[in-house]
């Protein structure tokens, strides 16, 4: 193995370590919820999805802005570290984008009565979902190492400029989404038991995202170690 | 007028566990494809 391939697997090692704390966080996050959480009188048992709905939502709109962030940068500074951070969180965004979009509807069915509806923040949500497995697809579609990480920069800022219409998007649409709890001018409208659930459970996706993320820069790294060995064979 | 908490645990139940299953399923990927990875820049 050379210099390159150990620290890709130290940076995969970090990230997996990072992963698994993530995980066993989770557990704990469900203990919170289901223990320690009142039920809420006119939502029921069905209220508490909202300790994993609003942290995945935090942790996709965290992985696209940073993409975005991080595609911007690479196409001023050409640094080949900020392209390899852009496609893992990309990755990682539609991971958790995907638990946003499934637990969304199964909260919203015995609240509103149905599944989905195609209000403003719902729409936007599912388009940067597709945005980004397309940003995903162009990078598997593109060979050149230099043109990929150009051609996805530029999608991955048009992707990251959908965030902030997501957020505002209650505010600027008529929408059933309910409006920001907790990320609003005035002070968060909880009780002290579901708050500190809430911030617990955003500290978890936060920390699992740093380790799916460094994981899955680690084996970016990895891959680029073995090109690199094969050619100079 | 007085109103009944809603008996809806299933939702819940169905959300929890679609959740364990995507972020568990993502980290057993990850972790399947470091083992792949480790044992292909042996080899190289």
């Amino acid at each position: 193995m050379t210099a390159a391939s150990d620290q890709a697997a130290g940076v995969v090692r970090r990230g997996l370590v990072l992963s698994a704390i993530g995980l066993l966080g989770l557990a704990g996050v469900y203990l919170l919820a289901l223990g320690y959480t009142p039920v809420e009188a006119r939502q029921g048992l069905a209220q508490k999805i909202f300790y994993l709905h609003v942290p995945a939502a935090w942790a996709a709109l965290l992985s696209f802005s940073l993409v975005g962030i991080a595609s911007a940068l690479y196409l001023w500074l050409k640094d080949d570290r900020l392209d390899r951070f852009a496609a893992a969180s990309a990755e990682v965004g539609v991971a958790f984008s995907a638990v946003m979009l499934t637990t969304g509807p199964i909260w919203a069915k015995p609240i509103w009565g149905t599944w989905w509806t195609w209000d403003a923040r719902l729409t936007l949500t599912l388009f940067v979902f597709f945005l980004f497995i397309g940003y995903l697809g162009l990078r598997a579609a593109v060979h050149d190492p230099a043109e990929r990480a150009r051609f996805s920069a530029v999608v991955g800022i048009l992707g990251m400029l959908l965030v902030p219409f997501i957020h505002l998007s209650v505010y600027l649409f008529r929408t059933l989404h309910p409006q920001p709890i907790v990320l609003k001018p005035s002070e968060p409208s909880l009780p002290p038991e579901m708050l500190t659930t809430l911030l617990v459970s955003t500290l978890v996706f936060t920390v699992l995202y740093l380790g799916f993320v460094t994981t899955r820069y680690g084996l970016a790294l990895a891959d680029e170690a073995r090109e690199e060995a094969r050619y100079a064979v | 007028m007085p109103f009944e908490t809603p008996q809806n645990g299933e939702y819940l139940v169905a959300a929890y566990v679609i959740t364990a299953v995507i972020l568990v399923g993502y980290c057993v990927a990850l972790w399947r494809r470091a083992k792949k990875s480790v044992s292909g820049n042996r080899k190289a």
